[in-house]
């Protein structure tokens, strides 16, 4: 699974299916401070993903 | 009816959309929250391009920290009401235009004062809570909400159309924690100059809104990426729209 950081690094996943919530917690992001796409859609933390999926997490901004 | 300095002030976007379009823009009613780095480049923008009636609201004074981006207030205005400031740069860049700009906070107990008789809210507030209150407010009275915020060279944008797509809930369940952000002028005038533009086309009824799609834009890389988000049925807002 491939997963694009907030900084446009990117990190190899195992394939295995579990929720985005654990994923981003084995990566240290605090889930409050960004949204996260799986194929290009925003998802819940409470989806799971795995397998070949493409995951993207963003930095929520929020000045104006 | 367009009046013949009308004719003449508008005479590049006529070409572009008739008098019929011109038109449509001066019938329009908006709600601008905030006189800040994307309320200046918004307001701007909406009130050169004729819409009818602009009604602003900012708390705040101008501070010398905010000249960086804050286009819409200079040296002279340092120490006066943002609201002030922004009525009289307004009046003098479209006089056509009727401005009406509020010193206020915007809160749960003023907001439906604030947005009453608009046909669309522009966000240019820097705070989640206050985003929320314009998606409800938008929400409630079906009317749409252009989302943009920015931080440093990042920067989103999205158009909220009540019942139709995603809410403000939907994309962003929970209010990222509060912080100051580094804010750019460049990032404000990209992201300020795509929510103008979607207010243009949903006035004209031309065009493509930003319905379900989440714009980024990074500045660093010079990219604008598009997510799709839906509309949530469990959304504790819209849900039961």
């Amino acid at each position: 699974m491939q997963i694009y950081m907030p900084d446009g690094s990117r990190v190899e996943l195992a394939a295995k299916d579990r929720l985005i919530e654990e994923i981003l917690k084995e990566l240290k992001i605090n889930s409050e401070e960004v949204i996260v796409t799986l194929n290009g859609r925003i998802v819940a933390e409470e989806e799971t993903a795995g397998g070949s999926d493409e995951l993207k997490i963003f930095r929520i901004v929020h000045g104006g | 009816m367009l009046s013949d300095a009308e004719r003449e002030r508008y005479s590049r976007q006529i070409r572009l959309f008739a008098e019929e379009g011109q038109e449509r823009l001066k019938k329009k009613i908006v709600f601008i929250a905030g006189a800040g780095g994307l309320g200046s480049v918004i307001s701007l923008y909406m009130a050169a391009s004729g819409f009818g009636r602009i009604r602003i609201a900012d708390c705040d004074s101008v501070d010398l920290s905010n000249l960086n981006r804050q286009i819409l207030h200079g040296s002279l205005d340092l120490g006066r009401s943002k609201a002030q400031s922004a009525l009289e740069t307004l009046s003098d860049i479209n006089p056509e235009g009727e401005i009406e700009a509020l010193q206020e906070k915007i809160s749960a107990e003023n907001i439906n004062a604030l947005v009453q008789g608009c046909d669309m809210i522009m966000d240019a507030m820097d705070n989640f809570p206050a985003r929320y209150l314009l998606n409800h407010a938008a929400l409630e009275r079906r009317i749409p909400l252009f989302h943009g915020a920015i931080s440093g060279f990042q920067g989103q944008a999205t158009t909220i159309l009540p019942g139709r797509t995603a809410c403000l809930r939907c994309i962003f369940p929970r209010a990222p924690p509060a912080q100051e952000s580094p804010a750019l002028g460049s990032t404000c005038g990209v992201i300020g100059s795509i929510q103008v533009n979607e207010a243009i086309k949903f006035a004209l009824g031309r065009g493509e809104l930003l319905k379900n799609r989440l714009l980024l834009w990074d500045g660093l890389s010079s990219t604008l990426e598009e997510v799709s988000c839906e509309k949530s049925m469990s959304c504790m807002e819209c849900g039961s729209i």
